[in-house]
């Protein structure tokens, strides 16, 4: 596990682009570890596309496990990626409904929403895939806070 | 957007003009040094970039050989660098997802044509709108028709001869493709359905990002007898195809970096980057990897094979039926290869890793085609749409120092996002006409991101690989026509 999951009291929600010199990262903050899985979400949307006035929405439920939150955090971009360039829309966001940490690992369910591009959806930049690479989760002080990298 | 802290720099010691040691004290854990090919101009900037201690993470990996390497497009990647090769041995090595890349078998493909330059300046508008129209790019492009499960499995299989068996180009194509187009280690039943269904309906798509289409003129020979050999001459037009396995090679590295992941400390090894995630090459999920990314690359191959169809059908259109554009030759630059090469005074059998790095084998060696046999193999190098690409040869260096690789573009310098804060308000379609290329992009916000102040210059960093005796440049390439994603 990589931190205990539980609130941090009186956290707003933010997220923002990282440089990088081929790729583009996201750092994103959050009261607990399920509002960081959404913000982190909300993040590759804003990378991925335009979907300010997005209106045709169709919704998907997602599900992923894994051994630790970091690896969680890797399954739940991607599949949101893979479910995007599967369906050929723009991602527009993702809520958590739940969010478990057990001995025999994490495991996040929710729903995604996507628009398919039009003239109010305009594409920014194809997000190949969320990597490892110097990806962060960890709880601190100041908030549940993430680190991570897209390859574009 | 927050920058990022500078790195500490890591011990370099130069070796010559275009050689820079990263010695095994450097970093804890190092197997072998760190070997970076670059002059002063290119090794500056670098001195506090990421990519070094990338190159002296992939030194951690168990079983490499030699050292690992960084061409002098060397740039920050993610677990390996941009410009990374590394070789490792089939007994104590690995296989690591993250040295090949998300973009399996992503490599450039160079066809020639006998139009000259005043043959297309009248008509490059019509041109460029034409393939356009002709090859579906950016993202989300798709083909409106998705393959079914067997077809799929076919071209999983088959690779560029499957395009060519459907109609789509000859058997010279294959010749002239790197492995003919197909890894016969295929194994279509080790990807995902998420996989096949990102691909299915992919086939024959260019991408986004830094993947393009270019309409070229050959407007300098630097090597006047191997660009006969390779049937290049002044004046000449080309088009260049730089793409690859498209959703179907992305998702085959995101499940078997996941499967990595999970597996890495059950095998005992310790990475210094997750994303560095392997296995020994002799395990199971070695081979469910190399599998699914044979398929992806016979994948990446039939695309750009489909393309260059497309292509020619396009340029038949515009200039009547007499104009065939034959392949000079399809090279992979993102791709792990079982390959034998010299370590000491003994030949081995290696797997090496190449990533953003090109397979620059010399002329005599049996992988290259015979028609190029005398010459080398040719090598494509693409610069940015506003500058030039480089075709060169291999050199006997590059099987001496970099087990016959070489640099695979330019390389960038700059973020995608400091290069559209750079260029804010600068009309860039405007500016490339000024300089005679014409381009064609789905959304404007690209051309700022793969503008010219973006990337190092191509011809410096060939320059390094030339100097360092890997590659002789050949001909020089310029776009007159440009179409991006």
């Amino acid at each position: 596990m990589d931190g205990t999951p539980g609130q941090v009291e009186g956290v707003q929600r933010w997220h923002a682009a990282v440089a990088h010199t081929a790729d583009v990262g996201v750092r994103a903050t959050a009261p607990d570890p399920g509002g960081l899985l959404e913000e982190a979400a909300t993040a590759l949307a804003e990378l991925s596309a335009d979907v300010s006035h997005a209106k045709h929405l169709r919704a998907q439920e997602i599900e992923v496990r894994a051994d630790d939150l970091a690896a969680l955090t890797f399954a739940w971009l991607n599949e949101l990626v893979g479910l995007a360039d599967a369906l050929g829309e723009a991602l527009v966001e993702a809520r958590v409904e739940r969010l478990d940490a057990s001995p025999d690992g994490w495991l996040a369910r929710g729903k995604a929403t996507f628009a398919a591009y039009d003239a109010q959806v305009q594409p920014r930049q194809q997000v190949k895939a969320a990597t490892f690479h110097r990806l962060k989760v960890a709880r601190q002080p100041d908030g549940w806070n993430l680190e991570a990298y897209f390859d574009v | 957007m927050s920058a990022l802290a500078a790195e500490p720099h890591l011990a370099l010691e130069r070796i010559d003009a275009f050689r820079w040691r990263i010695p095994r004290s450097a970093q804890a854990g190092m197997r072998v040094d760190g070997l970076v090919f670059a002059d002063d101009g290119l090794i500056e900037p670098l001195r506090d970039d990421p990519c070094l201690s990338q190159v002296a993470n992939v030194a951690t990996l168990p079983g490499i050989v030699g050292h690992s390497l960084g061409m002098p497009d060397l740039h920050w990647g993610y677990g390996f660098p941009i410009g990374g090769v590394a070789a490792f041995t089939l007994d104590e090595g690995v296989v690591s997802p993250g040295g090949i890349g998300f973009d399996i078998n992503c490599g450039v493909r160079l066809l020639r044509s006998d139009l000259a330059i005043a043959d297309v300046k009248p008509v490059a508008d019509r041109l460029a709108d034409a393939l356009f129209r002709a090859v579906p790019s950016g993202v989300g492009a798709h083909t409106g028709r998705r393959l079914n499960r067997a077809e799929l499995d076919d071209v999983l299989q088959q690779g560029a001869a499957w395009a060519v068996a459907a109609g789509h180009g000859t058997a010279d194509d294959l010749a002239v493709t790197e492995e003919g187009g197909r890894l016969d280690t295929a194994d279509p039943g080790q990807l995902s359905e998420r996989a096949r269904l990102r691909g299915s309906n992919q086939l024959g798509t260019l991408g986004s990002g830094n993947h393009f289409l270019e309409v070229q003129v050959v407007d300098q020979l630097l090597d006047p007898s191997a660009a006969a050999v390779l049937g290049l001459r002044p004046g000449q037009i080309t088009v260049m195809i730089h793409c690859g396995s498209r959703g179907l090679g992305h998702q085959v590295c995101t499940d078997h970096v996941a499967v990595m992941d999970r597996a890495v400390l059950r095998h005992g090894i310790s990475i210094p980057d997750r994303q560095l995630a392997c296995v020994p090459l002799g395990s199971p999920e070695a081979h469910a990897y190399l599998g699914a990314m044979g398929a992806a690359a016979n994948f990446a191959w039939a695309n750009r094979q489909l393309i260059a169809d497309a292509v020619r059908r396009t340029f038949a259109s515009v200039f009547g039926l007499d104009h065939s554009l034959p392949l000079v030759y399809d090279v992979s630059h993102n791709m792990a290869k079982f390959e034998r090469h010299r370590v000491g005074e003994r030949e081995v059998d290696l797997c090496v890793h190449r990533k953003g790095a090109t397979r620059a084998f010399p002329a005599g060696h049996p992988g290259i085609p015979d028609a190029y046999r005398e010459v080398g193999q040719p090598v494509l190098i693409p610069g940015d749409m506003g500058r030039a690409s480089i075709v060169g040869v291999g050199l006997p260096g590059a099987m001496a120092e970099t087990f016959g690789s070489t640099c695979h573009g330019a390389g960038r310098t700059m973020s995608r996002h400091a290069a559209l804060r750079q260029l804010r308000g600068v009309n860039l379609i405007d500016e490339l006409r000024r300089e005679g290329i014409i381009v064609r992009v789905s959304r404007r916000g690209l051309l700022a991101e793969e503008a010219s102040v973006a990337y190092k210059d191509v011809e410096s960093v060939v320059g390094v690989a030339a100097g360092a005796g890997h590659v002789r440049p050949v001909a020089r390439l310029r776009p007159l026509v440009v179409v991006k994603g």
